[in-house]
């Protein structure tokens, strides 16, 4: 086992991993962070999305031991209930979430695009998202929102 | 068996020492896009994991030689660079086409050359480029063209304990017209059915250079060695473009599996080349 060091929305963490492990599980099963989604563990899905020192990653390809000393951000780290972040806010009223498994990672992907571009086009945010599946509820109502988020976090 | 190792180089030379003690018991760690997959699944459970993603190989200059490109260097990177928009556009389109935005972040051209998938993007595009591999070692380095790099499918001719330290991309790359498609089932995070690169120089009219390279489509990304024999010096008219495209497309080897059959593959290989040639040259 090996110590890992690393900050996770914002708070420090020190924990024992196995060499093989993947970021996912470490913040799931060591941390308890649980928005992050296990889907296919292969890279495709995008469900696992975070950013990993201002980066959209998918934690499951992400070796731990390579996130030493690293900034962690899940969806628990962009808001709470009553003080939601415009995002979460723009999903919610645009029903862009049906089973939401998908949700944390769309969300993630969303915010890693509206950090480098506040100003997307509808091109850019299927471009941005196009790491990330959704099996339900379809596209148009997630891409509305990432939209509508733009919009109100440029005012 | 115990429990994985991991060694974190932080330089070239500790990467290369750290192979040289472990020998055939060590996988390289960069980006992880490949290689955790494996991992994830129980497919390869590493004796000792060396990590090389942090060990000063993520660059991309220009040199004597040419454009030259760290293996550790993040898709991503190599997409926004402007020296390689100006000097390797074909690189940097095919390179954008890679993954996804999280896919682009993580991954490494290195690790996709080394991964030696028959369906590498960036094999397609270096093979077209004519570009080479400084391989390095702990008491040796040399340098192989990207055509004898690869060997089978994951396989290369990287001995053990050499690793790749940089892609290098010639000056004239920057002279070439090129076009690139690739063919799959979803825009992102796909691997490619079938993928094609042309490159091509001209002159006065005349095909002056011409390297045809594609994916998917035999053990290793393929670079077809009738393409420049048939269209070097000749003025090339659609009837030139039809036979190179049916040439080509018998030099395929490709397989059935989930994504396609051969006969698919060599049809659409066929079409592939047909399309970009007239392209880049009609």
């Amino acid at each position: 086992m090996y110590t890992l060091e690393l900050k996770v929305n914002g708070q420090p963490y020190k924990v024992e991993v196995k060499a093989t492990a993947n970021l996912l599980e470490v913040l799931r099963d060591k941390l308890g962070i649980t928005s992050p989604k296990v889907g296919c563990e292969t890279g495709d899905c995008g469900t696992c999305s975070v950013i990993l020192n201002g980066k959209l990653v998918k934690s499951c390809l992400v070796n731990a031991l390579t996130a030493q000393g690293a900034e962690v951000l899940t969806l628990e780290g962009l808001g709470r209930p009553g003080a939601l972040h415009p995002l979460q806010q723009a999903f919610h009223e645009h029903y862009a979430a049906q089973c939401g498994f998908c949700t944390p990672g769309m969300i993630m992907a969303a915010k890693a695009l509206l950090d480098e571009n506040p100003q997307p086009t509808k091109e850019d945010v299927k471009h941005y998202l196009s790491g990330n599946l959704c099996r339900c509820t379809g596209y148009v109502k997630i891409v509305d929102a990432v939209m509508a988020a733009a919009e109100e976090m440029r005012r | 068996m115990g429990e994985t190792e991991f060694y974190k180089a932080n330089s070239v030379k500790e990467a290369c020492d750290l192979l040289a003690q472990f020998g055939e018991r060590a996988t390289l760690l960069a980006g992880g896009t490949d290689l955790m997959v494996l991992v994830n699944r129980r497919q390869l459970i590493p004796e000792v994991l060396v990590y090389i993603g942090e060990c000063g190989l993520n660059y991309i200059r220009e040199e004597e030689t040419g454009l030259v490109i760290g293996a550790a260097t993040p898709h991503v990177e190599i997409v926004r660079s402007e020296l390689v928009q100006k000097k390797a556009p074909l690189l940097a389109k095919v390179i954008s086409t890679i993954g996804s935005p999280a896919i682009q972040n993580q991954g490494t051209i290195g690790g996709n050359l080394g991964n030696a998938s028959p369906a590498a993007d960036s094999a397609v595009a270096l093979l077209a480029l004519g570009a080479s591999l400084k391989l390095v070692a702990a008491g040796w380095e040399r340098t192989v063209p990207a055509a004898d790099f690869f060997v089978g499918p994951g396989k290369t001719v990287l001995k053990p304990g050499e690793i790749i330290q940089e892609i290098i991309i010639p000056e004239e790359a920057a002279e070439y017209k090129w076009a690139f498609r690739k063919i799959g089932k979803r825009r992102a995070d796909v691997c490619p059915t079938v993928s094609a690169a042309v490159a091509v120089k001209t002159e006065n009219g005349r095909c002056k250079a011409a390297r045809i390279a594609l994916g998917s489509v035999a053990p290793t990304p393929l670079l077809s060695k009738k393409a420049p024999e048939m269209l070097v010096g000749k003025t090339v008219d659609a009837a030139l473009i039809a036979d190179v495209a049916k040439a080509v497309a018998e030099e395929t080897d490709p397989i059935d599996d989930v994504r396609a059959t051969a006969w698919y593959r060599r049809r659409a290989s066929e079409a592939l080349v047909k399309e970009l040639l007239s392209q880049v040259i009609g």
